[in-house]
């Protein structure tokens, strides 16, 4: 403080020398001025209370400009934007179906404020078709448990298992793969959910409409919530968790006269590791199995009551800093224990679909990743069904902020 | 299709520039509490191994943490342990870990003037004063003034250490001035007679170290009080890497943890890990 004093007099009195020379006119004498100045300058103290006035009113400036900043700290904007080119050969030998196209898949703008005790998220997706909600989270941080503990209400990622919850701007493949677009359409629901953990366990539980977000309304059509977790483990190198849903789902099979509660149910479970045993990057396998009842379309009316299972696995291999190639294997089997069926030379819609894909994967700096990627879906075939042609190149550019 | 497919891998592959340093230059990047260590290991090795560039920059743990993340630095330097969000990111784009290697020890120090009177003061009494509840020093056995705050940048792992382990979590008090590293906290004291700041044992230099109280006992940061764990508010000094070292980071890590390296870590005031 004395030595900004120090500073601060030194300029007042340079400045005071500076203007002080300024009438002088060429009559008056080059001696003359030095006392005229000395004569107007003012005292030491004088200058003192000038420079604490003025230290004063800075201290008071930075004070307001910290408590602005502080806020503004706490508010985060982000977001990322995929633009894709996509390629699908057509489906028969006549050229009946597939596409050449240029996409923009997502568009997402989130804002987060965070405090110590609350956590404010606003999540919207704007593409060509649209501009929708994706999340509206409001938390609280439980006092006491130094944010490892918290409750989150709003319209929020459902709370099951590994790729559903997983970022689309962190996956590798451009979507999810057909198990969980099957269990859990759009990957969000309203309700309420605990987020915990504790050492190397996490618990994440909640209760939820149970429709999600794709499922075109939004308001709950029944009275029932769906009660929806995750127990899990992350010792680092190797994680992961059991899942479990339990609820109901409200609609009209054919021999219904009236619309009926039927049971959704899900079971999961997923595990991740990570190796780091070879010199050229870092090593990912992961999987994850579902089974459950009711799934998929507008409030699982396609799927009422039927049963379904399906897993995928991944294998994930970084190559230095910038690239990455993957592989990943998915299967889903859309009505467990039928068999597969055709009809004119076509297999049946409830066929096991296997779909392979690989991909490659380029950074190019920090926010802007380049992916590659080529999946061929193998649709159970029976007697002289073939495989439809439906094999889908992507090429995909993503830049996140 | 075949043709589209080759040329679009073919020319992702010809553009697979790495983003990582070149070869010769080791980057490291992080806590300001470790510049001062990391950049006399540094001039130490590089006398030594000529061919290799070592480049130190601060900017605080988190900093180092995200340059980490994002492939910019080979090192991070890091005076707090590595959250859970940032492992995630780092699994997320490189599918590791990452590697902690303690290189140090430290005790994290409460700095005063040195006309201040107090000398030793409690866990509990550095939270009072740090989240604003206790703004004189007279209430903690000190003249009628008021208590001048300073702290650091939320990207700093000292101001993290000291939030959980100090303030138990909670936030820094509104008037607690920001200052962007342990050389200005320590100079901000230096000149303020009111003020208290922290970081470092290794800044304490032209301020008054604080003891801390416990019981009946006070324990300042020393070598054998730090490590014995007797002083509280020890902590480790780490190195993150994304990877197993090799090549020249290893060649640098490796003489940072020799005894060569080590006596480097005493001389500039913090304490060995080994």
């Amino acid at each position: 403080m004395r030595n900004l004093l120090v500073a601060l007099l030194t300029l007042t009195s340079s400045a005071a020398l500076a203007q002080s020379a300024e009438p002088q006119t060429p009559a008056v004498s080059e001696t003359q001025p030095t006392e005229a100045t000395a004569a107007a300058e003012p005292t030491v103290d004088e200058r003192m209370t000038t420079a604490e006035g003025k230290v004063a009113a800075l201290e008071e400036q930075n004070a307001t400009a910290q408590s602005d900043l502080s806020a503004l700290k706490k508010l985060k904007i982000s977001g990322y934007i995929q633009a894709r080119y996509q390629y699908q050969e057509s489906l028969d030998d006549y050229g009946t179906g597939g596409f050449s196209r240029f996409t923009v898949r997502r568009g997402r703008l989130k804002a987060t404020y965070t405090t110590d005790l609350a956590q404010a998220m606003l999540q919207i997706d704007a593409t060509p078709s649209g501009v929708v909600l994706k999340d509206a989270e409001a938390t609280l941080f439980i006092p006491g448990t130094k944010q490892t503990w918290s409750l989150t209400a709003g319209q929020t990622k459902w709370p099951f298992g590994y790729e559903a919850p997983q970022s689309s701007s962190d996956r590798e493949f451009p979507e999810r793969s057909r198990v969980i677009r099957a269990f859990l359409p759009g990957e969000r629901d309203r309700g309420v959910k605990l987020n915990g953990r504790y050492d190397f366990l996490r618990l994440n539980i909640g209760v939820f409409d149970g429709n999600g977000t794709d499922s075109g309304t939004v308001q709950d059509n029944d009275k029932d919530k769906d009660v929806i977790g995750r127990v899990g483990f992350d010792l680092k190198w190797i994680a992961g968790g059991v899942s479990g849903w339990y609820g109901d789902s409200l609609g009209k099979l054919a021999n219904d006269e009236f619309r009926t509660a039927y049971k959704r149910t899900r079971i999961g479970a997923d595990l991740q590791v990570y190796l780091d045993v070879l010199p050229i990057g870092g090593t990912a396998l992961k999987g994850e199995f579902i089974a459950g009842k009711t799934f998929g379309g507008a409030n699982n009316a396609t799927n009422l009551n039927a049963s379904a299972h399906g897993y995928w696995l991944l294998l994930v291999q970084n190559l230095g800093l910038s690239d990455a190639v993957a592989v990943r294997f998915d299967s889903f089997d859309a009505r467990n224990g039928a068999p597969n069926v055709e009809a004119n030379g076509v297999p049946g819609a409830n066929n096991t679909v296997n779909t392979v894909g690989v991909l490659v994967q380029h950074y190019f700096g920090e926010n802007l990743k380049v992916s590659a990627v080529y999946e061929i879906p193998m649709t159970a075939k029976v007697a002289d069904a073939k495989d439809p042609k439906d094999n889908l190149f992507t090429l995909q550019m993503q830049a996140r902020f | 299709m075949k043709k589209t497919l080759l040329s679009s891998l073919t020319a992702l592959v010809a553009l697979a520039t790495p983003l990582a340093a070149q070869a010769g230059t080791l980057t490291v990047k992080g806590s300001d509490t470790m510049v001062i260590l990391v950049q006399r290991w540094a001039e130490e090795f590089m006398k030594k191994n000529p061919g290799t560039k070592v480049q130190v920059t601060g900017g605080g743990s988190g900093t180092g943490l995200s340059a980490l993340q994002n492939g910019t630095t080979d090192i991070a330097m890091s005076s707090r342990e590595m959250k859970e969000a940032e492992q995630e990111k780092l699994r997320a784009r490189f599918s590791t870990t990452g590697v902690e290697i303690p290189v140090a020890k430290d005790g994290v120090t409460f700095y005063v003037n040195e006309t201040n009177p107090v000398t030793a003061l409690t866990v509990e009494q550095l939270k009072g004063i740090y989240l604003g509840d206790t703004t004189n020093w007279k209430d903690v056995g000190g003249p009628a003034a008021n208590i001048v705050l300073y702290s650091r940048e939320n990207s700093s792992g000292t101001y993290s250490f000291v939030k959980d382990n100090v303030l138990g979590g909670d936030d820094y008090a509104a008037n607690a001035q920001t200052l962007p590293g342990t050389a200005a906290v320590v100079n901000a004291v230096a000149k303020e007679k009111n003020g208290i700041g922290y970081g470092g044992a290794a800044y304490a230099k032209g301020v008054k170290e604080l003891k801390i109280k416990k019981g009946s006992e006070e324990f300042a940061p020393t070598a054998d009080n730090v490590k014995s764990g007797k002083y509280p508010l020890s902590r480790n000094l780490f190195f993150y890497l994304r990877n197993k070292p090799s090549g020249e980071a290893k060649a640098f890590i490796d003489f940072t943890l020799s005894p060569e390296g080590q006596a480097v870590v005493t001389k500039v005031g913090y304490f060995p890990v080994k």
